[in-house]
């Protein structure tokens, strides 16, 4: 941006390269920002829903997450998100053996944690539609 | 992975995790990446970007789930604790000393001398103030019989009061954090 136009050859084209690369590794940087930034805000709401369908501990967790196409690879983990919920009293946890391993902690919804997941869905679905209703209709034509 | 539960469990002993707390957590994550293992999925699934940085996610999951001791947010606090500590104990024996010491002499009906080097008056002890050099500022107070074992007293009271403070201050289970305390610091925003 700042060379001359008329400048020497190789120098603007590394200098487009550099500038093509910049752009690319921005808007991925952006866009990974975007889902974790998405995800950081209802992951919790997402763990008590699957924990609705029934006890489970943290890795069979994922593994519903995953099966409902919520993979939380290249995202945060989410044991410190069940540290958190466990703390604030939205689930109950017991130990118990799980298919002859070893003894696993089961997250189950507490009373407090079904109220916190109506609440949350509720309050989900009503921003979605609002983003939905902006964003929904857009079409953007993109040049290279 | 055992080399990545190793370093969480260090990372929380280092944090002051409870014993009984780490080995669960140490036993829950382990079971999960074994069973990661065994159906030949990447620690990624169980861990996310976790598994890039053992120490911060310990660390996050552990301040989430509200077993972090409230000293260990910060190095420079805990430093402070300790040496606010090692200050109070060192200044409260010594109280603590002179005033026995006091007690023990004044019952002996001794006297005591404190020098200052500007006029100065101490009315609640009534001691008599008298110039050191007629030539300089200075004063000298001298305590007389009750005015020395009040004195003794009082020092010993402060050293008292400053060893239950330092007690306090190295106590490490008055910090256990409370609920509803989250502890931002120490948890980092990537591992949510």
């Amino acid at each position: 941006m700042g060379r001359a136009p008329g400048g020497t050859g190789p120098a603007t084209s590394e200098h487009l390269r550099r500038k093509v690369v910049a752009t690319i590794m921005c808007g991925m940087v952006v866009m990974g920002g975007r889902r974790t930034q998405l995800l950081r805000g209802v992951l919790d709401l997402c763990l008590l829903a699957v924990m609705g369908e029934g006890p489970a501990y943290g890795y069979e967790m994922t593994k519903r997450l995953a099966a409902r196409g919520l993979s939380i690879v290249g995202e945060g983990s989410i044991y410190p998100l069940l540290g958190r919920l466990e703390r604030d009293g939205l689930v109950d946890t017991y130990r118990a053996g799980s298919n002859g391993g070893p003894p696993r902690k089961y997250y189950s919804l507490s009373e407090k944690g079904k109220r916190a997941l109506a609440s949350g869905v509720a309050e989900w679905r009503e921003t979605r539609d609002a983003v939905d209703t902006v964003l929904g209709l857009v079409t953007v034509e993109v040049t290279s | 992975m055992s080399r990545f539960v190793d370093a969480c469990r260090k990372e929380w002993n280092r944090l002051g995790v409870p014993e009984p707390v780490a080995n669960e957590m140490a036993a829950d994550l382990a079971a999960d990446l074994a069973e990661a293992e065994a159906e030949g999925a990447a620690p990624e699934n169980v861990l996310g970007n976790g598994v890039f940085d053992a120490r911060s996610f310990a660390a996050s999951w552990a301040t989430a789930r509200g077993v972090v001791p409230r000293e260990h947010r910060t190095g420079m606090q805990r430093r402070w604790r300790a040496a606010m500590a090692v200050a109070s104990g060192a200044v409260s024996f010594v109280a603590g000393v002179v005033g026995l010491a006091i007690l023990g002499h004044g019952q002996q009906g001794s006297m005591a001398a404190v020098a200052f080097s500007k006029p100065t008056r101490v009315p609640l002890l009534g001691p008599r103030s008298v110039p050191i050099n007629p030539q300089l500022p200075g004063r000298l107070l001298l305590f007389h019989g009750g005015a020395v074992a009040a004195l003794g007293v009082i020092l010993l009271g402060v050293g008292l009061v400053g060893l239950g403070f330092t007690l306090w201050l190295w106590k490490p289970w008055t910090t256990w954090r409370r609920r509803g305390g989250f502890d931002e610091s120490v948890g980092l925003p990537s591992y949510l």
